[in-house]
């Protein structure tokens, strides 16, 4: 593991933390990922790729944003599309259930997104990335 | 070269649901909902089958005139013997997309060849009884296929005298054959219902219906063609007759096309050859997952001490891979100590999605190879965490 840099506060607004969780079966991942699972072109978002959406523990999530992440994202398979059949159905319903608890807990509810793009949707999905990077923007460090 | 077809007939596959998708709203693709499609049409041609049975008179003389009776004086009847003929065509349909779309997206292999094998067995039931269909007209294309079928069946070596005769309900075509059909178009529908729990017993929630815009829409599309293109017969069936031509529904008659190139008996091996190949399909490509780009991550392993007996994973997965048994000693948790049940992966029904993992508050489930820990600590790299946890 090298050691990271700190970052200044300038360089976590520019590019806030972001921790993202891939479906195996969505959006296709050659050449999507550099060596340190960050997506290609956005540094700061990390990327852990899944055997399927359904796969992700809420708390994951929340560990994310507990850590120093702006905000953590699932992307599934198109819905009704998902290789397991309920997989993308279920993990929409889990990050809906850890919207309510964050805005319990005083935590934008905002910073968690679920995604649904399929094999061919690189493009659509990189766009999505970046509007969540941005609308997630100066929300990390902070609890 | 197979392989390399079927993933670039996956492409295909799921390129085109992205272009439907930038038509329709994603959970609307009709192509995600192919199974409750047929479902739908088999529900349709039951209700639809039983009010034309009502009708229907099984015997030499009287079925031509009972199904002439309920097309021209029966009020609507000939839309309902127009929505059964479209129906049991789109049924047929529905169920092709079914099979080459789980074809081609692989989803028939390893724990999923109970679904497979299931679904071939419904395809050839439901093209039998929807031949066995066109015989109940009794007209001249229902004697033509007859015939054909009788030369077919008797080409068979062995047994061939004994199964037409079992066809035909009697050495020959007799007043006992008109029921004998009747019984071979009901009976196969029945047994359809018996194979569909074979195809929805190891399915958490199947989906078996589309959403309710696509029933509509399927309804009113069957309406429509029944009443714009009414369904009709031939002239009726005459003893000793020999009719040469008919209008061929394609969906369920091809057979009957090639027995213009080839001996009925032929026809009939090529029919058992290509059902016998598509029963070996999901056994055809013995791929280590590594050869299919798949990570093998191990199926599902329960922490036994750390599970409550909450049920949570075993709602959740949906291979029903998951059994809850009464629990034989305590967890070590603190939520597990007093559990009454605990939670067991049937191994040999685990495809390894995770998806029980992701439904367990309890840390009592595990991938073997994506450790919880292991993801936490990536988590936690890539948050670079900033404050510690809890400040």
């Amino acid at each position: 593991m090298a050691t990271v840099p700190d970052r200044t506060p300038q360089a976590e607004e520019a590019a806030p933390r972001v921790v993202g969780f891939l479906c195996d079966w969505a959006v296709r991942s050659e050449g999507l990922l550099s060596a340190d699972d960050t997506l290609v072109g956005m540094p700061h978002v990390t990327v852990i790729r899944v055997p399927c959406s359904g796969f992700v523990k809420p708390g994951w999530l929340e560990l994310a944003l507990r850590s120093g992440a702006a905000g953590a994202f699932v992307c599934g398979c198109p819905m009704g599309d998902c290789l397991n059949r309920e997989g993308n159905w279920i993990m929409e319903d889990r990050i809906d259930q850890l919207r309510k608890r964050l805005s319990r807990q005083k935590v934008d509810p905002e910073r968690v997104a679920f995604f649904a793009f399929g094999l061919h949707e690189r493009e659509d999905f990189l766009r999505a990335v970046a509007e969540f990077v941005d609308r997630v923007r100066g929300s990390g460090g902070k609890r | 070269m197979y392989r390399r077809l079927l993933l670039s007939l996956q492409s295909a596959t799921l390129r085109l649901d992205t272009w439907i998708n930038r038509v329709l709203p994603q959970d609307f693709n009709p192509l995600y909902y192919t199974g409750g499609l047929s479902n739908l049409f088999l529900t349709i041609l039951v209700v639809s089958g039983i009010l034309i049975f009502l009708y229907y008179e099984p015997s030499l003389e009287g079925a031509y005139a009972s199904v002439e009776f309920l097309t021209r004086d029966v009020p609507y009847g000939v839309v309902f013997r127009g929505i059964h003929r479209y129906a049991a065509d789109a049924y047929l349909v529905a169920i092709l997309l079914h099979l080459f779309r789980n074809w081609f997206t692989d989803r028939y292999r390893e724990a999923r060849d109970s679904q497979w094998l299931s679904g071939m067995f419904l395809l050839v039931v439901s093209g039998f009884a929807g031949f066995t269909g066109y015989l109940l007209v009794w007209d001249e294309r229902s004697q033509l296929l007859t015939s054909l079928t009788v030369q077919a069946l008797r080409s068979v070596p062995l047994v061939g005298d004994r199964l037409a005769r079992v066809f035909l309900g009697g050495p020959g075509v007799s007043d006992t054959t008109l029921p004998r059909f009747l019984f071979l178009h009901v009976g196969p529908a029945m047994t359809l219902y018996v194979l569909l729990w074979w195809h929805y017993v190891r399915l958490r929630h199947p989906k078996i219906w589309p959403p309710s815009v696509w029933v509509l829409f399927s309804l009113g599309l069957l309406f429509i063609l029944a009443s714009a293109l009414p369904a009709t017969s031939g002239r009726p069936a005459q003893p000793g007759a020999s009719p040469e031509g008919f209008a061929v529904d394609w969906f369920f008659l091809w057979p009957y096309v090639l027995a213009r190139w080839l001996a009925p008996g032929w026809a009939l091996a090529l029919v058992v050859a290509l059902v016998a190949y598509g029963m070996v399909v999901p056994y055809t490509l013995r791929e280590t997952p590594e050869q299919r780009g798949v990570r093998a991550l191990g199926q599902a392993v329960v922490v036994e001490e750390n599970c409550t007996g909450c049920e949570l994973c075993y709602y959740d997965c949906p291979y029903n891979a998951i059994y809850m048994v009464p629990s034989p000693y305590p967890g070590k948790s603190r939520a597990a100590a007093n559990r009454k049940l605990l939670a067991v992966v049937v191994d040999s029904r685990c495809v390894e999605c995770g998806i029980c993992i992701g439904a367990c508050p309890f840390e009592a489930l595990e991938l073997p190879r994506m450790l919880d820990k292991d993801v936490q600590q990536r988590i936690q790299r890539g948050a670079r965490a900033a404050a510690p946890v809890g400040s």
